[in-house]
């Protein structure tokens, strides 16, 4: 019987009921009419018949050897201008995520996207991305986004939503028993779908809810801080350069401050960082103080007393020498007035933000440095009062339709609103969802979300940049956008994404020929061909009724977006699930971020479960100690212990949400901390923490290896060479002689450790660049995570006040490579122009070079990490890389794909070297402080080569002989001389 | 051979055969052990198999999963590249040679005691070399390739020869001549105990050993030949004994890890070879000789000098140890410094104070002659040296690697259960080879202990008759020896 599996077009004919009704009795009858497979032999097998049918078989199985069934395929005909097969194309678009619009642009390899760099005409991101940016497009082919239409319970199609959405607006009336809750809508276009609904639904109200307050969306005015000018920079409880900004300007702009652009004459900012937990920026800071953050109010005011000169007496500030250091903090920022300022933190209340605003006004800041941006939401209310709001009318029965936009309310929506329960209380329940997430499960319609990358959209940037979001591929799984949900329940004109967003700029874009332009550039130009830019002032407006806790008896609870999964919405991201947290590196899990007195205090130790309660609600999650965290503080990042998640952030960490209330949104006060006397396995990428091993005497041997070299500025400008001379080592020779590396293009890299902030973003941009596996939280604990860069973290000084470095380690590439002598089969082996290849095809495996690679950057395919794949989860691969299979090594190859591209185009150019920048590493290319620096070191024009020459330039290991093609310039930092004596010696410690 | 074994003194004549036995009676107390009582297999022997057996099956069972599942089976992790894998490899390259050592070595210097376990040791040296050669070619994460790419051979497909810098290919080339030379040296030496064990078989046995022991019939000629053979091949034996536990030493000498980067590697893991090595012929021995009521031939004798060998060796080994600790601290290198300090007092200070008290206190029990006297108490040291020269491999593997020079990277090991059902299959294979010895081949070398016989009683019937006391080449003696007359 032939099998008819595609749907025919035109009439269908039937020829009886049976046959209408596919009853058994037809099925059998066709059976027997059209036997499907010629199985049976009628008759008696005689002589005769074997022999005919043998030599018919004879014959037809050569006919079928000699050719195949035709199969007809057609050209490509219709091709995308200047498409080549095998040649990545960019598109500019834009990511929005916690209130900012990044420029992107994204990299498709055959129509699928694989790769996102940064759009360097975007003037708010400047061509950098974060972790989350990079990371994005693996969370496009996560299998688990393929919900379909769900429709009370059972799959269901986009048109029964559509006949149900219809059916619904007849019944909404003015709209009284209607909510939209979205998130902060930073996209003009859907804006104006709200708009409409808002006009078409006189009586519905529209609540914008974010779980992550970030600078950009905690106030109505954001304030614009130009770190580039600062020359003094005091953060109070203010992570700017790492989770209080999802964009990276503040990076950029603070790290030209930290570059010794003149070795002559070296000029660097100075940073004091005043915080509860270790961030990032307190990593970078000059001077970093744990205070809690319900201290932060007293801080800030004694700050600004200080600096009135009204010396109001201080209150006893937290645990530590804070309020010693005030005093210094203000002559200091008084030394420097109109090059200083102090910032902030959306954690902080609408008070705090109003004091640092004096504060900034009588260092002469605003204006300067400082101007306030207005927020590119029209919300006007602060969210939580919206949402409580909401949850008091959908409890009240008032809600009858609740059309839920915005990523999983359920799971992010404050404990105290009792959210899930409430929607129950809700008859009618729409909501787009990512994935089967917990919103979806007690939803009545589930419909699914299209990606950023698969959707029409856009966004404007805090300064006012507006970008399309142009999509790069086709949705995967049928997903739409939140506008066009907007737009089918409130009837707007246009109902389609494409339609929505074209039709609102083409007359701000200027017609057609400015559309593609707008699609081209990333970025919409007015008439004059300028960017959009939104007007500064220098005056802020304050959201007053933001949550201000008091300090209170007990433990303090800092939330924080995690660095991995921002608000939980990349739970199922591999890439970032296994992405360490920059100080603790911690992997696929969130903990109990401590410090070591108050472990003491509790008594437990890494790894061991307490339990965190207040008011009735309680957490129990795991501990690890982190050396710098304000005493009885516990940093909480949300996001982990989703519920119901797919396969890959199933069963990780513990859902802060259960214990974040509307007073205590920001941070909480009065947590009551006990221990439960069980454990939980904790897996990090780098394990040895010398606090837990206190017996070990080689804690001293481990401080003074000279790994990450640091000095002071006056340090360096009494004897610019300190770093290299900071190791005596015996004349340097090689056993085999010295290849001559003279000619030719010579790659290499220099790591400038004076910017480098530890933000993780190379490592995603490393993974994505070259397939990279993902090993799973078991692996990670038993020292089997791939990345070929890391961020190794160090920290120095005294356990409870310790000051970090961090440092991107990659290959080196060295010259002289250990790993290249002891491979047996000669997988490993130089290319004249210096780097160190490894040829996968020939590895066998006997991980002697990864033993003798004194850097350890080398990594073992222990397991087939691809063996689990979604068919679709691999479109993400990058196809000019290999995917390693189990039992070979990898490791970092300078992108050497990247280096062929650009020579195979420079030699059609007939060019024989590379222009300077021509080529650029992913890691390089993704790092927002610029630390990285890439090129031929042969070309005494190459920037690579200009910092090869500074004084600060050393090559780590180097007295092992490796002849490190990586090198990298040592730390300054830029200590307050008065407070040097107060602060311990922490910069002649390393370990 | 004893006609090399010169006697100046017969007065001091070791008792290495007791209960003076008739040459026909040696003959038939070895080969019984083959041919079973009453040419029936005991019981106890399919027991025994049974269980090894069994482990030996499991040790394919882990092999096969190993292969078809990747290296992550086991516990090695960055930065622990090679952890059981490596250390149980230089562990049975260790234990082999002692095999060597009383084969060649002790041949060379005519220490006439060897003869009665030589046969034995090298066995053990054999089925070591064995179980050895499973880990280089199994640790390799793709040892489908492994298997020939390390070899050099012409070959169009990868157009390249190994890399001769590299150590692992030179230890190919050790392993391999070890093992080929030991393999020869062993069955050269069989051959006239094959012939008798032709004389005395019958059926297929006699077709089998007939065409084994070469048409051995036990000229004057053939004795010429065979033991100009046997002197030559001692003589290349000889040097490999040295080899090849120093270019194994080299897999680590020649890194640059601390804790690795020692010239004093081979030395010290030479000593430490036959020091393991002949740790487990005195745990072998004393099953054996008393399973198989050998004791007249192996003797007290034959135990202390083994165990006056462990005492020499196990002392040369603490004395690296303790090498190793100056050097490191009189090299002013932190890195080896710290290297040594966390092996004593880090996370593996445990590993290595086993080390400690098995290799280094215990041989020193054996400078009292009671003790070293006494099969019991040999015993348990023996097993105890056994272990502590397994924890000497993986202390310098496992605690080296574990924290080298960058403190991020620095990790642990703990082994899976297959990491340890490997290793114990590889025990397995080891006693299951040894029961196939011992049931088909002669474990002891009746032709040169008969000469031994001989010898003595030509000693005592020459000092009887008072006669000059240097009397050498006892030649008639041995002449018979393939007969089967006696």
């Amino acid at each position: 019987m032939i099998q008819i599996t595609k749907k025919l077009t035109g009439k269908k004919y039937w020829r009886s009921l049976d046959q209408f009704y596919q009853t058994t009795e037809f099925q059998n009858w066709i059976n027997r009419e059209f036997p499907s497979e010629a199985a049976e032999m009628l008759d008696e097998p005689s002589r005769r018949n074997i022999l005919k049918l043998m030599g018919a078989s004879f014959a037809l199985g050569g006919l079928t050897a000699c050719r195949r069934p035709i199969e007809n395929i057609l050209p490509f005909s219709k091709n995308v201008e200047g498409f080549i097969h095998g040649k990545p194309l960019y598109y500019n678009t834009v990511m929005s995520l916690g209130g900012q619009a990044v420029g992107l642009s994204v990299e498709t390899n055959e129509f699928r996207p694989t790769k996102i760099e940064g759009n360097p005409a975007h003037p708010w991101s400047l061509g950098s991305t974060k972790s989350y940016h990079q990371a994005s497009v693996l969370s496009l082919y996560d299998d688990s986004r393929g919900v379909g239409v769900i429709g009370d319970g059972k799959a269901s199609n986009w048109d029964a939503f559509t006949a149900y959405v219809k059916n619904l607006q007849g019944q909404l009336g003015n709209g009284a028993g209607l909510r939209f809750l979205s998130e902060p809508i930073h996209s003009p276009s859907f804006a104006a779908v709200k708009r409409h609904a808002m006009t078409r639904f006189p009586g519905a109200k529209w609540v914008e809810y974010s779980a992550v307050q970030t600078s950009a969306t905690a106030h109505p005015t954001v304030p614009r801080i130009a770190f580039d000018k600062a020359a003094v920079v005091v953060a109070l409880d203010s992570d700017f350069l790492g989770l209080d900004d999802t964009s990276v300007l503040a990076v950029k702009e603070f790290s030209r401050g930290r570059k010794i652009t003149d070795e002559a004459n070296p000029v660097m900012n100075r940073l004091y960082a005043v915080e509860p937990q270790f961030t990032v920026t307190g990593a970078a800071a000059d001077h970093r103080f744990r205070l809690k953050a319900s201290e932060i109010p007293n801080f800030a005011t004694a700050l600004l007393g200080a600096l009135q000169a009204q010396s109001s007496p201080l209150q006893v500030l937290g645990q530590n020498n804070a309020s010693k250091a005030l005093s210094a903090i203000a002559k200091d920022l008084l030394a420097n007035r109109g090059k200083a300022v102090v910032v902030t933190g959306p954690r902080q209340s609408a008070a705090v933000h109003q004091i640092v605003h004096q504060i900034n006004q009588a260092l002469g800041a605003v204006g300067p440095i400082v101007t306030y941006l207005p927020a590119t939401t029209d919300q006007t209310r602060p969210q939580l009062d919206a949402m409580k709001e909401l949850a008091g009318e959908m409890a009240a029965g008032q809600v009858n339709t609740l059309v839920m936009l915005g990523w999983n309310p359920v799971f992010t929506a404050p404990a105290d609103l009792s959210f899930e329960a409430n929607l129950k209380k809700v008859a009618n329940t729409i909501y787009l969802a990512q994935d089967a997430d917990e919103t979806a499960a007690v939803s009545k319609w589930v419909v699914p979300a299209a990606h950023y990358l698969e959707s029409w959209g856009d966004a404007v940037a805090v300064d006012g940049t507006a970008s399309i979001q142009q999509p790069t591929i086709q949705p995967l799984w049928g997903g739409r956008t939140p506008a066009e949900i907007a737009a089918l329940v409130s009837g707007y004109k246009d109902q389609h994404a494409y339609d929505i967003v074209r039709n609102h700029w083409l007359p701000i874009a200027g017609g057609e020929k400015g559309w593609k332009k707008a699609l081209h550039d990333g970025l919409i130009r007015n008439a004059t061909g300028a960017a959009t830019t939104a007007t500064a002032s220098t005056t802020p407006t304050f959201h007053t009724s933001a949550p201000a806790p008091t300090p209170a008896s007990g433990f303090e609870v800092i939330f924080a977006p995690s660095w991995s999964l921002f608000d939980g919405r990349f739970a199922n991201n591999g890439w970032l699930q296994e992405l360490p947290d920059p100080m603790t590196k911690l992997t696929w899990d969130n903990a109990a971020f401590i410090s070591p007195a108050s472990a003491t205090k509790l008594g437990v130790i890494g790894g061991d479960v307490i339990s965190i309660e207040r008011n009735g609600r309680k957490l129990e999650a795991a501990v690890m100690i982190q050396p710098g965290q304000a005493d009885d503080t516990i940093l909480l990042p949300v996001g982990y212990g989703r519920a119901k998640v797919g396969a890959i952030g199933e069963g990780t960490g513990f859902n802060a949400y259960s214990i974040r209330t509307t007073d205590g949104f920001g941070y909480g006060t009065g947590f009551n901390v006990s221990k439960t006397g069980r454990t939980y396995p904790l897996a990090r990428t780098q394990e040895f923490e010398y606090q837990e091993e206190p017996h070990l005497v080689n804690f001293q041997e481990v401080a003074v290896r000279p790994i990450l070299r640091e000095g002071t500025l006056d340090q360096y400008k009494k004897n610019p060479h300190f770093a290299e001379q900071m190791v005596e080592h015996p004349p340097l020779r090689s056993l085999y002689g010295d290849y001559d590396y003279s000619k030719g293009q010579q790659w290499a890299m220099t790591i400038d450790l004076n910017s480098c902030i530890g933000c993780n973003a190379c490592m995603v941009a490393c993974q994505a660049e070259n397939n990279i596996g993902v090993v799973g939280k078991e692996q990670v604990a038993r020292g089997r995570e791939m990345h070929w860069i890391r961020i190794d973290r160090y920290y120095s000084g005294a356990i409870e006040e310790p000051q970090a470095v961090t440092a991107p380690v990659t290959c080196m590439q060295c010259e002289t490579a250990p790993c290249e002598n002891v491979c047996p089969v000669a997988a490993t082996v130089h290319s004249p122009e210096g780097l160190n290849d490894m040829v996968y095809n020939r590895c066998v495996g006997t991980r002697y070079c990864s033993n003798n690679c004194p850097y350890k950057v080398r990594r073992f395919n222990f397991l087939n990490w691809h063996s689990n794949e979604h068919e679709v989860t691999r479109m993400v691969y990058n196809p000019e890389v290999t995917v390693r299979m189990r039992g070979v090594m990898e490791k970092c190859t300078y992108c050497v794909q990247r280096i062929q591209n650009a020579k195979i185009a420079a030699k059609a150019e007939n060019r024989r070297w590379l222009k300077d920048g021509e080529v650029n590493v992913a890691c390089a290319q993704a790092c927002p402080s610029d630390c990285i620096t890439f090129g031929n070191v042969n070309d005494p024009e190459s920037r690579v080569a200009k910092t090869k020459l500074s004084p600060r330039n050393y090559a780590m290991l180097g007295e092992l002989n490796t002849k490190p093609r990586t090198t990298y310039l040592a730390k300054l930092r830029n200590p307050n001389p008065e407070l040097v004596s107060a602060a311990p010696a922490a910069e002649a410690h390393h370990g | 051979m004893a006609d090399l074994a010169v006697l100046k003194d017969p007065h001091v004549t070791p008792v290495l055969v007791e209960g003076d036995p008739s040459l026909h009676k040696l003959t038939s107390d070895v080969a019984q052990i083959v041919e079973g009582i009453n040419r029936k297999v005991p019981v106890q022997w399919y027991m025994a198999l049974a269980i090894t057996g069994g482990l030996t099956m499991l040790l394919g069972a882990m092999l096969g999963y190993l292969t078809f599942t990747g290296i992550g089976v086991w516990g090695n992790n960055q930065p622990v590249g090679w952890a059981w894998d490596i250390t149980n490899f230089v562990f049975w390259i260790g234990i082999g040679h002692a095999g060597t050592l009383i084969s060649a070595i002790l041949f060379l210097f005519r220490q006439k005691w060897r003869t009665s376990i030589n046969r034995f040791a090298e066995a053990m040296t054999l089925f070591a070399v064995a179980c050895a050669l499973i880990y280089p070619l199994f640790h390799t994460g793709r040892p489908w390739r492994a298997a020939y790419w390390l070899l050099p051979l012409p070959n169009t497909h990868l157009a390249v020869w190994p890399n001769f810098r590299s150590p692992l290919v030179w230890d190919v080339f050790a392993v391999s001549t070890y093992a080929t030379v030991s393999a020869l040296f062993w069955y050269v030496g069989l051959v006239p105990d094959l012939a008798t064990m032709r004389d005395r078989a019958t059926g297929l046995g006699q077709k089998i050993y007939g065409a084994l022991s070469l048409g051995w019939r036990g000229s004057a000629r053939h004795w010429r030949n065979y033991e100009m053979a046997y002197l030559i091949l001692a003589g290349l034996s000889t040097p490999l004994v040295l080899s090849v536990h120093s270019v194994v030493s080299f897999d680590f000498a020649t890194s640059v890890l601390p804790g690795w980067h020692t010239t004093i590697f081979p030395p010290y893991f030479v000593a430490g070879a036959i020091f393991s090595g002949f740790a487990m012929v005195v745990t072998l021995m004393v099953i054996a000789r008393w399973a198989f009521q050998i004791q007249h031939l192996v003797t007290m004798k034959h135990l202390e000098n083994m165990n006056k060998i462990m005492l020499a060796t196990g002392t040369i080994v603490g004395y690296a140890y303790a090498t190793e600790f100056f050097i490191a601290w009189y090299s002013g290198n932190p890195y080896e410094r710290f290297t040594f300090i966390n092996r004593a007092f880090g996370p593996y200070a445990w590993a290595y104070w086993t080390m400690i008290s098995c290799n280094v206190i215990t041989p020193q029990f054996f400078w009292f002659k009671k003790l070293r006297t006494n099969v019991p108490f040999m015993f348990v040291l023996s097993i105890f040296i056994n272990i502590g020269m397994w924890f000497e491999r993986f202390v310098i593997i496992a605690s080296s690697l574990h924290r080298d020079f960058l403190p991020s990277s620095w990790g642990y090991f703990t082994p899976t259960w297959v990491d340890i059902l490997t290793f114990l299959g590889t025990f397995g294979l080891f006693l299951t080879l040894f029961l196939f010895f011992v049931r088909f081949l002669p474990m002891i070398a009746v032709s040169e202990v008969k000469g031994m016989v001989a010898n003595e009683q030509m000693h005592h019937a020459v000092h009887g008759t008072a006669h000059g006391p240097d009397t050498h080449n006892p030649t008639p003696g041995m002449a018979p020896v393939t007969g089967g007359s006696h």
